[in-house]
């Protein structure tokens, strides 16, 4: 457990009435590369974007390297749900209608009706959000902070349009004050010289092919030194011929032990690449396998259908 | 002819040489100058501020109370004429200020900030949640993802409009003789008054404004021109 850097407990996420992810709980190690996959519509974004907290979850905590970056889920700590005034209630009404139960049964009971029935989110009220909130800070940490040590590629590369290339990836740098300009830059044209384009530091980013602005929105990641990486399906904007830089890069982050999460359709660098598969569907985590087993050996029928269409 | 052209001159004797009357010219465009100036930087200054509650407020919920606040000052401004606007500040709410053009800076600077922020708020929700996504992902926080990324590009994209804005708040301030202020158009009245003659102290007042917008019309298809660059 300890070397886990992303721990996912139970997430679940909302949006209006529709429920995208039905929890959710995953954790991912230090140099683990995961890749997780399912049809679209099935919360694999939602699930990737919860990470850095681009979304916010409806229940469920985000931890990375032991600090929580959301507020924390009363549900998932019994002595908070013990402290609310709905338990006292519950339980007394358990002790009244069954006088058998002892102290033991009639807290696991209350605890379950009170998780079922949602009635934390229903019967509280703001001093229960206060004592919630409070618990909250001594294992939050501002997300900003975290957020620089994960690093986060995006579908449709998000390069800033009003910036060059170099600063693209000097502005983080030094805005946080991590660097100095000088020290960024060098930085940058290290990176820049890497995927071959240092020749492109001072252009926008409007003149560059999808193949190029996604390789610069990797490393404009990497700029950051983060410890994590996400990808939100890095190359499905791009040109089938693009495809192949794109993933190459992402291949050699791969072997030099970056910690990765992969939300992608090319199975083909599922296979290569990853050492965990999971397979999203309906919200839920369907399957979760090494790359050869999960290939080879799908236990899940929802599983089964989705590769034999995409294989 | 000769009657056409003899006329013209001592018109313009009258109007312009005759007791220096051309100072009153002057001095009416560097009020002029002034108080459009003025307003437009705190308009400006008004109008980022206001959108960019508004946006951040539309994004995260938090400022409540100051979007409504906003809001409340917009339906004011645009449901009023702005020479109603200067007389209530200057007789009234500002009353303790007997400097003119400063009122008549605030009131516009206010009244475009209004206009600039209903223009930039457009512009803010044009920029693609993308950019706004990806500056946050890198740890930047909202004040500077909003100041380094949002914000830029939506004014650029604002810019013919904030122009149109400029344009329209030069003419405006001609309303500002009602509080005694001699800009070029109340120039024009007075000279009138004396040479007992409306036609040239009225055309001169116009080809003055002309001039103004003209020269701001050059200024924006450079400053448009400079900013395309970044662009294909």
């Amino acid at each position: 457990m300890k070397d886990s850097i992303i721990e996912v407990k139970n997430l679940y996420k909302y949006f209006g009435d529709l429920q995208v992810l039905k929890g959710v709980s995953c954790d991912i190690k230090k140099g683990e590369k995961v890749v997780i996959i399912g049809p679209s519509g099935s919360g694999k974004s939602t699930f990737l974007r919860c990470m850095n907290l681009l979304e916010t979850p409806t229940y469920g905590e985000i931890w990375f390297e032991g600090n929580l970056l959301n507020e924390v889920d009363p549900y998932l700590h019994f002595d908070i749900i013990r402290q609310s005034k709905t338990y006292t209630e519950v339980l007394n009404r358990e002790r009244e209608e069954n006088s058998q139960l002892d102290d033991e049964q009639a807290d696991a009971l209350a605890i379950k009706l009170i998780k079922e029935q949602d009635l934390l989110k229903k019967k509280e009220g703001k001093a229960f959000k206060e004592s919630v909130k409070a618990y909250s800070k001594v294992y939050r940490q501002d997300v900003n902070l975290t957020r620089r040590k994960i690093g986060m590629v995006f579908q449709q590369f998000n390069l800033f349009n009003n910036l060059t290339v170099m600063q693209n990836l000097t502005l983080a740098p030094v805005q946080l004050k991590l660097k100095t300009k000088e020290q960024a830059e060098a930085k940058g044209l290290e990176l820049l010289k890497r995927i071959g384009l240092e020749d492109k530091a001072n252009v926008y980013p409007s003149t560059l092919s999808g193949g190029q602005k996604q390789r610069i929105a990797i490393i404009r990641a990497l700029a950051m030194e983060p410890e994590v990486m996400l990808f939100d399906e890095p190359t499905s904007a791009l040109d089938p011929e693009m495809v192949g830089e794109v993933l190459e890069l992402m291949k050699e982050l791969a072997d030099e032990g970056m910690t990765m999460v992969v939300v992608t359709h090319e199975m083909g660098f599922a296979r290569e690449v990853a050492s965990r598969i999971v397979f999203v569907d309906e919200g839920i985590i369907m399957e979760e396998n090494s790359p050869k087993e999960f290939f080879a050996n799908p236990k899940n029928e929802r599983l089964k259908e989705f590769l034999s269409k995409v294989l | 002819m000769a009657q056409f052209f003899e006329w013209v001159s001592t018109q313009f004797y009258k109007t312009l040489i005759y007791d220096k009357r051309y100072m009153m010219y002057l001095e009416g465009l560097l009020d002029t100058i002034i108080i459009s100036l003025g307003a437009i930087v705190l308009g400006l200054v008004i109008g980022i501020l206001f959108a960019t509650i508004k946006y951040i407020n539309k994004r995260n919920g938090k400022l409540k109370v100051l979007t409504k606040t906003i809001n409340f000052v917009i339906f004011i401004v645009r449901g009023t004429p702005v020479v109603l606007q200067l007389m209530i500040m200057y007789f009234i709410v500002l009353v303790f200020l007997s400097n003119g053009i400063v009122v008549a800076i605030i009131t516009f600077g206010i009244n475009s900030g209004a206009y600039v922020a209903e223009i930039l708020r457009g512009g803010l929700e044009g920029v693609d949640d993308g950019q706004y996504e990806a500056g946050r992902a890198l740890g930047l926080g909202m004040g500077k993802t909003m100041l380094k990324i949002i914000i830029p590009q939506a004014v650029k994209t604002c810019i013919p409009a904030f122009f149109n804005e400029f344009i329209a708040l030069i003419k405006e301030t001609s309303v500002v003789g009602y509080i005694a202020i001699s800009d070029v158009t109340y120039a024009a009245y007075r000279i009138q008054s004396r040479t007992l003659d409306a036609y040239f102290p009225l055309i001169i007042s116009a080809l003055i404004y002309l001039v103004l917008v003209a020269l701001l019309t050059f200024a924006l298809r450079k400053i448009e021109r400079r900013l395309a660059k970044n662009e294909r």
